[in-house]
């Protein structure tokens, strides 16, 4: 697989001013501080984080959407960090994005239809035959009737307009679809309708995915490969089943050991991270984690460890991830034999009932 | 939901038995169905129409004057609505007022409005002119509307132009204000994300995706202003600065009555009751066009 994606050192600081005549500067918001990585053809990076790690700002980043105050974005080859006019119209038309409000997605006062042929308009594909039926087709594609495109978006449900706004960013035929928490403003039956129909069309169309989101079992169905952020910068990454198998980072750790979990007999092996995120805006000196690692010695406080190779294809910046401690937690989602048995046999029950 | 199943849901929706949706009422349709509405749009019409054809309307000319039946009282023989202190026909005069005034209001909405909305627009978009403009705008906000008449009185000569253009200048900086105000809320929607993302240029943003989601407050501002502009047309012409003497406008009309509102109220109060009309019809409109023109509210 070639890559599709390559962002280095891609990072955005805001600067806080202070002042109504005279401004000057007190100190600088690192929303995303020096991320890199890669997305190869028909892959699924997913992005996770609490909120407010700069998961949005960096998919926002790379799209261009905001301009980087540093770093590279290489989309095939072809620099888009410093591609002008026409260069980045071209561009445009092959990476497109999904958002995570369907109410604030789209346009409400266009109809579905002219919402989902206005990029196709904008890049001047076809004439306006043409795209009434590739309106209809993507409608159908989404699961939608076609007559839907005469309606307002008003006039659908949260999960109808994550389908639209899927379909509209599949009309110009993108490679890469940056999907900014595409399902944590729906219901969960609704998040495996779309999830699903994500992962169905990425087999279909042979798109790549940069996911971001922060519900890890969404995360665990949709991506290859998962990069965990904190404070604007990646802790870990690596191939999904290496990383839920033997996460390297303490803050992954945490993060897979919140994820609610059948097993009863994992109740008190569980400790949760304590304390708050630090403010981006004072990220403390050497690991940024440090003031929440169960683990931190001396020199977390002062030496930022790299993010080092701990495996083939898997990734950690810690300086102890060959030494953490098992926490004897089994974070692939297994159960212990006897709960397992239990689960299948209720599960019989039930659809013996049904 | 399966893949499988999608799929086949997918195929179903597919096949010819796909049901169309129902025909949707257009804007005017929608418009009419409000009683408040189609009777508002009715006077509406009616008053234009009016005012379009009162040289073909009007029994007399606006400018015949009979000093025999000065102060005539409403229904005295051929002067169904009297007649004025010099005598003159009032269903004329305000055939002939009603033509004046709605030109002036209209013209001084349309122009003033536009002009501020671009502004405001602009201001919105372009981040780097938003001070400067703004700053600008709170400039011609700190001088009264009569002020404005009487600058450009004094430069062009006192006339419905005149009024006209002081009344616009006077509107730019609201209407300025409103439109930005309302810009930066739509433009951190989501949706003008997506947009940009599509890779359009500005003009079809701004045009497409930012100005239709402003109209309410520029429909409610503009219909408001309305009345206002016509109140200061007339108080500009009170003043001496707006309709010269003969010339027929409500509120100069009004104005003139003033002095004889003992003996002969009804030449101070029919213009009155006209500009009331006037200013109400075109405010329930505009209320109930910009519910027409909402999506959102289509049932």
């Amino acid at each position: 697989m070639s890559t599709l994606l390559e962002v280095e050192g891609l990072a955005r600081h805001y600067p806080v001013k202070k002042g109504v005549l005279v401004q000057r500067q007190i100190g600088t918001v690192r929303a995303v501080d020096g991320v890199s990585f890669s997305v190869k053809r028909g892959e699924t990076l997913a992005l996770v984080g609490e909120s407010g790690c700069g998961k949005s700002t960096t998919a926002r980043l790379v799209l261009r959407l905001i301009e980087p105050s540093a770093g590279t974005i290489r989309f095939d080859g072809q620099d888009v960090t410093h591609a002008g006019g026409a260069a980045m119209r071209a561009l445009r038309r092959r990476m497109q994005i999904v958002f995570q409000d369907p109410y604030a997605s789209l346009n409400p006062r266009l109809t579905v239809g002219d919402a989902i042929a206005e990029p196709m308009q904008v890049h001047g594909i076809g004439d306006a035959d043409a795209r009434r039926a590739k309106v209809q087709e993507l409608l159908r594609l989404v699961g939608l009737a076609a007559f839907h495109a005469e309606r307002y978006p008003h006039e659908f449900s949260g999960g109808q307009r994550q389908r639209i706004g899927i379909a509209r960013a599949l009309s110009v035929e993108p490679d890469l679809v940056v999907c900014d928490e595409p399902v944590s403003a729906l219901d969960v039956s609704i998040q495996a309708q779309v999830v699903n129909l994500m992962k169905d069309l990425q087999a279909r169309l042979g798109l790549s995915y940069l996911f971001i989101a922060h519900d890890l079992s969404v995360v665990k169905h949709m991506a290859d490969r998962v990069a965990v952020m904190y404070l604007g910068q990646i802790m870990e990454i690596g191939d999904k089943r290496s990383l839920f198998r033997d996460p390297r980072h303490p803050y992954t750790r945490a993060l897979l050991a919140a994820i609610p979990h059948p097993d009863p007999a994992r109740r008190g092996k569980v400790t949760p991270l304590g304390g708050d995120v630090p403010s981006p805006m004072n990220i403390p000196p050497g690991c940024r984690f440090h003031t929440r690692c169960p683990f931190a010695q001396d020199r977390c406080r002062s030496e930022a460890p790299e993010l080092r190779a701990v495996g083939s294809n898997h990734a950690a910046a810690c300086h102890f991830s060959e030494s953490l401690p098992d926490a004897g937690l089994d974070y692939s989602g297994g159960l212990t034999e006897a709960a397992a048995r239990r689960l299948a046999l209720y599960d019989a029950a039930r659809r013996r009932a049904a | 939901m399966s893949v499988a199943s999608l799929n086949s849901a997918a195929a179903a929706a597919a096949t010819p038995v796909a049901p169309s949706a129902p025909r949707r009422p257009g804007t005017l349709r929608r418009l009419l169905r409000e009683p408040v509405a189609a009777f508002a749009f009715a006077v509406a019409v009616l008053l234009v129409l009016a005012a379009v054809l009162a040289p073909w309307l009007a029994p007399t000319d606006p400018y015949d004057n009979n000093l025999s039946s000065a102060m005539a009282v409403p229904g005295t023989e051929g002067l169904p609505l009297g007649a004025d202190s010099q005598g003159r026909d009032m269903v004329t005069r305000m055939l002939f007022g009603l033509r004046v005034t709605l030109v002036m209001g209209l013209a001084s909405v349309l122009l003033g409005g536009t002009v501020g909305a671009a502004i405001g627009f602009i201001a919105a978009f372009y981040r780097r002119v938003d001070g400067l403009l703004m700053r600008l705008m709170d400039v011609l906000l700190s001088f009264p509307a009569i002020l404005f008449g009487l600058a450009i009185a004094a430069i062009f000569g006192p006339g419905i132009p005149a009024v006209v253009l002081a009344l616009s200048v006077a509107t730019v900086p609201l209407m300025a204000r409103i439109v930005r105000g309302a810009a930066l809320v739509v433009m951190r929607m989501d949706y003008i994300e997506a947009a940009r993302a599509t890779g359009m240029g500005d003009a079809r943003l701004i045009f497409r995706h930012v100005a239709p989601n402003c109209l309410s407050p520029i429909f409610v501002f503009a219909t408001l202003r309305f009345g206002q502009v016509i109140l200061l047309g007339s108080a500009l012409s009170f003043l001496g600065l707006g309709a010269q003497p003969p010339v027929p406008e409500l509120g100069a009309m009004a104005a003139d009555g003033r002095n004889f509102l003992f003996f002969a109220p009804h030449i101070a109060v029919l213009p009155c009751v006209a500009i009331f009309v006037v200013v109400l019809t075109f405010n329930l409109l505009g209320d109930a066009l910009r519910d027409a023109l909402d999506p959102r509210l289509r049932i």
